[in-house]
């Protein structure tokens, strides 16, 4: 099997590993954006993401991977099922390539199966196998506008519908949208940048310690990529416990009014629009405090999370000289006080 | 045996390419460079020197990419014929799954389309192929390493794709009367019994060179000294830092030494972190490097002490040293690096479509699902897409059974021809310098007017006002007319030369013109306004500069203020025209052509 380079391996990089981690703490919090430099480890990060999610339960025989807690109207195969049985499985990473085809993507009349027995059936595309996962896409800025379209739709609606060659099904797709691109490769179109919860920016790391360590470790991993990765089994399996206490504990974790009030505060002096940004900021500050064992989200929390809940949804000003970033910390410093 | 052809000489034959061959033999001894691109303009035996690898490693897997071919040869898909013949799915394996375990050739790369490029440059990084489109689920193997060229002077590939490739080479172009008549002698009276010959023993020496690459030895000042160098040079990522290492040692390998020396840190530096700069190192060789403290600022030993306890450790005078010597090594090559290569540019905030597929003309690029309403149905792709279906729908019709969701509309790009508006600041004591440079610029952008239909205008700027000395024209001759004589020097009304350029630009969208780039020429600070007086020229420019980028005019300010100190207006500027910046205070004429016209084509 290839081996993937472990997460807690990568050098720096603090705001992408936070925001991925929060959305596996809460993938209500809407996805996330990585956009950056070139060769900055956008893509390692969500490919390591895969050994850190906790298992979870799903109901055996589900083409779909449902939650038997959980009752799904949509599913074609545990809507007509009396009992559910269940059983453990690992969280799904799908990984979209560029070139997949509209069909690929939702899913379509079983091609094999049409040419060989003459037989209409439904073969389930790539947003079926990421429900309840990660649907990965790098480069997301060049896809194709009508498949990033499709995307939003079903992103925002929790469903699939196809109604294609005469099949008509539905099924659940829910999944945390994670996208990477490189904007100076072409910009992304505002309503998508609006949709995801969380946006990090990367740079290439300046601190010559640190890409000296970058390298040393990725040569040790081409190396000897079995050897390496053990040597990062214990921070590994710390993480992931530490994941899934956050994720048991978040349930538990109060917003104090104080930070609702600095959320809709800074919602509304960099006049944004939508309350997506309050949602994604609070849900961002609650995560953030299971994953740091706190029992409240404090308005410090939301100050931390502010910038990546935020600077992606402020309108674009071309005389405002400043990155959006510094608007957003601006912003805060003046609501701190 | 046979003779050999013209374009494909056996590699020990090429005389005065050392450089590039090298590059090739390092990427035969280490496949995780992944690939070679040379830079190099056409008739330069690039392409001779990339077949040469074939005997090199005459027993790996060998797969040569036509230009303009679609995704789909390159992913492999369904052999429709033999599915339908044999009643069970046939795939039909594509160029990138075919190439594992060995060599893609794909020749100008930057004239590939973006879609295909994407495909090669992903299945590079992951060394797997995966394909899911028209019904297919699939995953292959595909670990190549990609051998590529290209001409600079039209345009550069997507840095993406370069970025993904271990070496880069700007081939020098063979001046030398000697070398130039060994070449055509060479070629005339080809020798083949000695070019085997030489072939055997570059074999021999991959191979044992392979056999060494384990044992090479590489100091921690000496990757800290690439890693400095590539930080000094502004190289984005930190793929390059890990190519530069690896090309050390295959260089140090190749030597038949078991250690890495300067000779091979220079390699690595020019093949690796040259082509990929963005930006010229901000100290000159005298000036004291930026972490060691300045004398009034040394604190006293006591609180030094404390400082150095919690801070990273100083680097070593030794290794700034060895990375000033790297890049005065590069110091020469480096402003044409940054001219003609993607990698420097600054895109700040250009939003809109590319504009590349649309419309009914120009090449037919690709097919895609659609209802032909207006646009032109691709029958045969149509016919393809059902085909795959007949067996289920005949059962309830007869003749062939067409849905709406088999129709393919065919996507075209057309190739309209550009505008350049050269805009150059005649004021001040460089304004001679700048004048030579665009005049260059502008002659070569001329002489390929014809083939790429594009027009060029020229105006400059001086004293109050702007002068078009050249209105859009394609003509060479009358270049030569327009910019003989020209008066310099006074002040600089760049708020004058935004109005005529705008005035130039909507002249021009009336007649047609869809592409229009502004390239001005300056170090970008304004000294006098249209109204304003001297302390609203700043403002008046920047409200200029938003006019001309909200009328769509793509720019390029070309900063050509020598000193470091001063710079930061020529930054602004760009960024107020949601422009390119390049600081280029020497470059040559073509090297401004062909960075106007990467902004055209972008």
């Amino acid at each position: 099997m290839q081996q993937t380079f472990p997460f807690t391996a990568i050098v720096g990089q603090e705001d992408l590993k936070l925001a991925v981690l929060l959305s596996v703490i809460d993938p209500a919090i809407g996805g996330v954006l990585i956009t950056g430099h070139r060769g900055t480890a956008k893509s390692t990060a969500i490919r390591a993401l895969a050994d850190l999610l906790p298992p979870v339960k799903v109901v055996t025989g589900c083409p779909y991977r449902c939650d038997p807690t959980e009752h799904s109207p949509d599913c074609p195969h545990c809507s007509n099922q009396a009992t559910l049985k269940s059983q453990i499985q690992a969280v799904p990473v799908v990984d979209l390539p560029l070139g997949a085809t509209e069909d690929r993507v939702v899913g379509s009349v079983d091609l094999e199966r049409a040419l060989v027995d003459g037989v209409q059936a439904f073969s389930p595309g790539l947003l079926a196998a990421a429900h309840r996962g990660f649907l990965y896409i790098d480069e997301v800025n060049l896809l194709e506008d009508h498949l990033v379209d499709l995307l939003l739709d079903v992103a925002a609606s929790g469903r699939n519908v196809v109604e294609r060659e005469g099949l008509s099904v539905r099924h659940p797709a829910r999944f945390v949208l994670i996208g990477s691109g490189n904007p100076e490769e072409g910009d992304l179109r505002p309503q998508l940048l609006d949709r995801f919860g969380l946006h990090a920016r990367i740079k290439t790391l300046h601190d010559i310690e640190q890409r000296v360590e970058v390298v040393r470790r990725r040569l040790a991993f081409e190396n000897d990529a079995s050897a390496f990765v053990a040597s990062f089994d214990k921070e590994q399996s710390a993480l992931r416990k530490r994941l899934q206490k956050a994720i048991n504990a978040k349930p538990k974790v109060t917003l104090p009014e104080s930070a609702l009030m600095l959320a809709a505060q800074l919602c509304d002096r960099l006049g944004i629009d939508g309350h997506r940004g309050e949602l994604a900021l609070t849900r961002a500050a609650v995560a953030l405090a299971a994953y740091e064992g706190k029992k409240s989200a404090d308005p410090e929390l939301v100050a931390r999370v502010a910038p990546l809940a935020l600077a992606h949804r402020l309108r674009k000003d071309p005389l405002e000289p400043a990155a959006d970033d510094e608007r957003v910390k601006r912003v805060l410093e003046e609501a701190l006080g | 045996m046979s003779q050999p052809s013209l374009t494909r000489m056996p590699i020990g034959g090429l005389v005065a390419l050392d450089v590039p061959r090298l590059a090739l033999m390092m990427l035969a001894v280490d496949p995780a460079l992944r690939g070679v691109a040379l830079a190099a303009p056409a008739g330069s035996g690039k392409s001779a020197l990339l077949h040469g690898m074939r005997e090199l490693q005459p027993d790996l897997p060998w797969v040569e990419l036509p230009l303009g071919c679609d995704s789909e040869a390159l992913l492999g898909g369904l052999d429709l014929e033999a599915t339908l013949q044999q009643g069970r799915r046939v795939i039909r394996s594509g160029a990138l799954a075919r190439a594992h375990g060995g060599f893609l050739l794909a020749e100008s790369c930057n004239l590939m389309d973006d879609g295909s490029a994407n495909t090669l440059l992903g299945a590079l990084e992951d060394g797997v192929v995966r394909i899911e489109r028209e019904g297919l689920s699939l995953r292959s193997p595909a670990e190549f390493r990609l051998l590529t060229s290209f001409d600079p002077s039209e345009g550069a590939p997507r840095a993406h794709l370069l970025d993904r490739l271990g070496m880069i080479v700007m081939m020098p172009t063979i001046r030398a009367g000697e070398a130039r008549a060994s070449i055509v002698r060479r070629h005339l009276q080809p020798d083949a019994e000695t070019w085997s010959d030489e072939a055997q023993l570059l074999r021999g020496l991959i191979e044992s060179a392979r056999e060494q690459l384990p044992r090479i030895k590489l100091g921690d000042a000496q990757r800290r000294e690439l890693i400095r160098t590539a930080d000094a040079l502004g190289v984005q990522g930190h793929r390059a830092d890990l190519f530069a290492i690896r090309v050390a040692r295959a260089s140090a390998a190749l030597g038949l030494r078991d250690e890495v020396q300067r000779e091979d840190l220079e390699l690595a530096a020019r093949l690796v972190l040259l082509p990929r700069a963005t930006r010229q190192p901000e100290q000159s060789a005298s000036a004291p490097p930026p972490e060691s403290p300045t004398p009034e600022s040394t604190p006293p030993p006591e609180a030094r002490d404390e400082m150095d306890s919690d801070s990273k450790p100083l680097p070593s005078e030794e290794e700034l040293e060895l990375a000033e010597e790297v890049l005065e090594s590069l110091a020469v090559e480096l402003p044409d690096a940054l001219a003609s290569l993607s990698f420097a540019r600054q895109r700040s905030g250009r939003s809109g479509s590319r504009g590349a597929t649309s419309g009914q003309r120009g090449r037919h690029v690709s097919s895609v699902p659609g209802l032909p309403r207006g646009q032109r149905l691709d029958v045969i792709a149509t016919l393809r897409a059902a085909a795959r279906w007949q067996r289920v729908r005949t059962r309830r019709r007869q003749g062939i059974a067409l849905t709406s969701d088999d129709f393919r509309i065919k996507k075209y790009r057309s190739k309209a021809g550009a505008l350049f508006i050269f805009a150059v600041d005649a004021s001040g004591s460089m304004a001679l310098n700048r004048m030579r440079q665009a005049k260059g610029a502008v002659h070569a952008l001329l002489e390929q007017a014809y083939v790429n239909r594009d027009r060029v205008a020229l105006l400059a700027f001086r004293g109050h006002e702007a002068d078009l000395l050249l209105p859009p024209t394609g003509s060479v001759e009358l270049l030569r007319r327009a910019v003989d004589q020209l008066p310099t020097g006074g002040g600089t009304p760049l708020a004058a030369s935004l109005v005529a350029s705008l005035e130039v630009a909507e002249q021009a969208k009336r007649r047609g013109f869809g592409n229009i780039v502004l390239v001005l020429l300056t170090d970008g600070r304004a000294n006098v306004g249209l109204k304003a007086d001297r302390s609203g020229v700043d403002t008046e420019v920047k409200q200029l500069a938003h006019a001309v980028a909200a009328t769509g005019i793509r720019s390029l300010v070309i900063d050509t203020q020598r000193s470091f100190l001063s710079q930061g207006n020529a930054t602004q500027l760009a960024r107020a025209l949601a422009g390119d910046y390049l600081y280029l205070p020497n470059a040559q004429g073509t090297a401004i052509a062909a960075a106007a016209r990467q902004v055209a084509s972008a």
